[in-house]
């Protein structure tokens, strides 16, 4: 621990601690460095000719040639640093390479077609049998597999008992691969499936909703974004150049639920969609007075304190001199925000977890502060630091914040505002009118603000989940419509089976609207005029129209707090 | 406000450290989801405060546990009874992370989970458990086998004395600091911290006698910062 610390650099690059990856060093042998994943010469007919019995790990993907040797130095790899996930998991083995001496994928076939054969059904989806039936049937899966074609994740079933599918499509990839050319979709009769590779890790979509292949792609960015934000995304790089076929699940074990619950989010919550945050309707004076309470209470390092009330945004407010000319993404706070919902022990007590911000830097972690407010645990706080020695300081913070809140009686007002669920559509005085989202693209001081939307409570006959997917997708489809990169839209009026939509972008906001089927297209457009003076009446409430000064925390060279410790210390995964 | 005394859990993910947590700090027992870096509690001991710190298990934070330890008087190491591996993991992942705890550390081995397993008789112990609560729904009919017996614990107990280098005779008594718990019924979860705090205690005193104490950063940084300056002068 140096006293003399740089602490935060005046401007531009931040000094954010680098955490480094401490792999114990391991004596890897030639053979284990065998690319032999990206060998171009991959052989689909050599893989699925491989006795399935002798595949004691999680299937790789390598030139047939060079599978045995590195299979061998796996095993003692893995033996080496007591791999338990390895070595624990093998017991799928059997059901896996009886799936996989299936001539599969061989004459053309979408492979998420081929993996079947019928079964009883399972009790939950993370033990869900991968060869019944009802596993194929769901509306999108997900896969995250690494380069040398090891498993990560999967939105259904074991992915280890996937290893021979995600095998597969990890040859897919490396086949198109070794044309010079990458794989980005393929299209079957009711199936989508998309790939996205970054880095060293592949993501796979297969879906059977309406969304564009954009869309799917932004998801599985979305997930990777996730990945990022609790590994960063130089750990990753890290990790995989010294051991290509390192299984990462090892340190993302426990991260599952974070990962589902950000796929169920995305299917049902238009903030991903729309790329906004949902902020929380608030008069403008209570939004203000709670920005200048974050404003106050800072400490050095302190970068960002956000409040927000059930996933609602209410205020926030960021540092200066570091975020001179950056502004918090709002993937960032959804991921942020997703991780805090997927939490439950954040509840009790204060929190203090390194995490990343991948749109703001991937590459590194800001310590974060996440803390409930009320007794009911909806309106949470949380204080992003740079950092990861300052938690008392960070928590000193909140007492001044709860201390000012208290006082001033907000933490009441606020919570009077969530008890009716945000606002019900009837509220514009238009019958026809079922739901809408609104993005404004206007808001004064655009572009130090977080892009922001609003939408009503889902009503009427979109109570049902499958009522609201069906909504939903039509909402994706319009906007795929909307922002098609071959043949963009502007307006767009769609009648469907159950409800007519109307899609209108321009300068000043993107909307998308639904109407009871029975309206007209005069009659839609009434419901539009009345529907945007609604919302400029409704504006100063809906949304930050002015967002809170940055804060100007002390230099913390001259400040009395503690220095940064810098090094090995910092080592996020020093004990690995 | 800086806490008097610091008491950090250690444990590999699924044992049951947050559940321990919660169930002395609410008095009830909740499912929790796996824990996310380290959740910090304040908890008042006489005059005393004490800071409890539940880490997380996941080997994505492993880094993060010499953190959590530094200048820590105690020491729950946390393990499952149904699951071996969960006790070797501690002597393997977490001891090391213990280096950064104050010299005179007070190590407890907690055995979680013993509702689990056979030992059905200790289930009426748990009297602190409110009738209006749920009832705890008795012996969970399927019962999973023991893996880690108290010799196992005490063993590691053991262990943790060769490794921190102290003599077993000015340190608490293996069988003293080894316990079993349940978090779900209750059982011995008070006993285990409230033995635990009393511990800290005399430790708390000596550092205020002692006055600054190398625990508190600022005051190292401080001095580190003036003789700085009398350099550059």
């Amino acid at each position: 621990m140096e006293a003399e610390d740089p602490g935060l650099p005046p401007k531009g690059g931040m000094d954010l601690p680098q955490d480094g990856v401490d792999l114990p060093e391991q004596k890897i042998s030639p053979g284990s460095m065998d690319t032999g994943e990206d060998e171009p010469s991959v052989a689909l007919d050599e893989q699925v000719e491989l006795p399935g019995a002798q595949n004691n790990g999680p299937l790789s993907v390598a030139g047939g040639k060079g599978d045995v040797q590195e299979e061998l130095t796996e095993t003692r790899e893995e033996s080496s640093e007591k791999d338990l996930s390895d070595s624990a998991s093998t017991d799928n083995t059997l059901e896996d390479s009886s799936e996989f001496s299936r001539p599969m994928v061989m004459d053309g076939g979408p492979p998420g077609e081929e993996e079947v054969a019928v079964q009883p059904r399972p009790p939950t989806h993370r033990d869900e049998d991968v060869t019944a039936e009802s596993w194929r049937a769901h509306r999108k899966h997900i896969f995250v597999l690494s380069e040398a074609g090891k498993p990560i994740y999967s939105r259904y079933g074991n992915e280890e008992a996937l290893s021979s599918t995600m095998g597969v499509m990890m040859a897919l990839v490396s086949f198109i691969q070794s044309g010079d050319n990458s794989i980005r979709s393929i299209y079957s009769d009711d199936r989508k499936l998309v790939f996205v590779q970054q880095g060293p890790l592949v993501l796979v979509s297969v879906s059977s909703t309406l969304q564009s292949e954009q869309q799917l792609r932004q998801e599985l960015l979305y997930v990777y974004y996730q990945i990022i934000s609790m590994l960063t995304q130089a750990s990753i790089t890290r990790i995989f150049e010294r051991k290509k076929n390192y299984d990462l699940r090892r340190l993302l074990t426990g991260s599952e639920k974070i990962l589902d619950r950000l796929l169920n989010l995305v299917e049902s919550d238009p903030c991903f969609l729309l790329g906004a945050v949902r902020c929380l309707p608030l008069q403008p004076a209570l939004r203000d007075s709670l920005g200048s309470l974050l404003q106050k209470a800072i400490t050095p390092n302190l970068v960002f304190s956000i409040l927000v009330a059930r996933s609602q945004l209410v205020t926030t407010v960021q540092e200066k001199t570091v975020i001179d000319d950056c502004r918090l993404e709002p993937t960032d706070l959804h991921l942020l925000l997703n991780l805090i919902g997927a939490t439950s022990a954040f509840q009790t007590g204060e929190i203090w977890t390194p995490i990343c911000l991948p749109r703001f830097n991937p590459d590194c972690y800001f310590y974060a502060y996440i803390s409930y407010l009320d007794a009911d645990c909806t309106v949470c706080l949380i204080l992003l630091s740079t950092d990861k020695e300052s938690f008392y300081s960070v928590s000193d913070c909140k007492k001044r914040i709860e201390e000012g809140m208290r006082t001033q009686s907000y933490l009441q007002a606020l919570s009077s505002g969530l008890k009716s669920p945000s606002y019900s559509v009837a509220m514009v005085g238009a019958p026809d009118l079922r739901h809408f989202m609104y993005k404004p693209l206007d808001i004064p001081d655009n572009y130090r603000q977080l892009p922001q939307f609003t939408s009503p409570e889902l009503e009427g006959p979109y109570c049902s989940e499958s009522e609201r997917h069906r909504l939903f997708d039509l909402y994706h489809y319009l906007h795929s419509r909307i922002h098609s990169t071959a043949r963009p839209l502007r307006l767009i009026y769609h009648v469907a089976e159950k409800e007519t939509l109307l899609a209108w972008v321009t300068s000043k906001f993107e909307l998308y609207t639904c109407f009871s089927p029975l309206v007209t297209k005069a009659g839609a457009i009434n419901v539009l005029t009345k529907l945007l003076r609604w919302i400029k009446k409704e504006e100063d409430r809906l949304f930050i129209r002015y967002p809170p000064k940055y804060s100007t925390t002390p230099n913390p060279g001259k400040g009395s707090k503690g220095p940064r410790t810098e090094g090995a210390e910092n080592g996020f995964f020093g004990g690995l | 406000m800086k806490p008097d005394g610091k008491v950090v859990l250690l444990g590999d993910m699924n044992v049951g450290k947050t559940s321990l947590l919660h169930r002395y700090m609410e008095r009830r027992f909740q499912g929790t989801v796996s824990t996310v870096g380290g959740a910090f509690f304040l908890k008042q001991w006489g005059p005393h405060h004490i800071s409890l710190w539940d880490t997380a298990g996941r080997e994505q934070f492993h880094g993060l546990g010499s953190m959590y330890c530094r200048g820590a008087a105690a020491v729950i190491l946390t393990y499952d009874v149904t699951n071996l591996q969960s006790i070797v993991e501690l002597e393997d992942r977490f001891l090391a992370l213990t280096d950064t705890a104050n010299a005179d550390c007070i190590f407890a081995v907690v055995g979680n989970k013993v509702d689990l397993t056979d030992s059905c008789a200790l289930l009426p112990e748990a009297e602190d458990e409110r009738p209006s609560e749920k009832p705890a729904s008795g012996c969970v009919p399927t019962k999973v086998k023991r893996q880690v017996h108290a010799d196992d614990a005490i063993a590691l107990y053991k262990k943790i004395l060769k490794y921190r280098m102290l003599d077993e005779k000015d340190v608490p008594a293996a069988e003293k600091m080894c316990f079993e718990t349940s978090a779900k019924t209750g059982y011995m979860v008070d006993h285990l911290f409230e033995t635990v705090f009393d511990m800290v205690v005399p430790t708390i005193l000596e550092q205020k006698a002692e006055g600054p104490s190398q625990i508190v950063d600022l005051n190292n940084c401080k001095t580190a910062k003036n003789t700085q300056r009398s350099c550059c002068r």
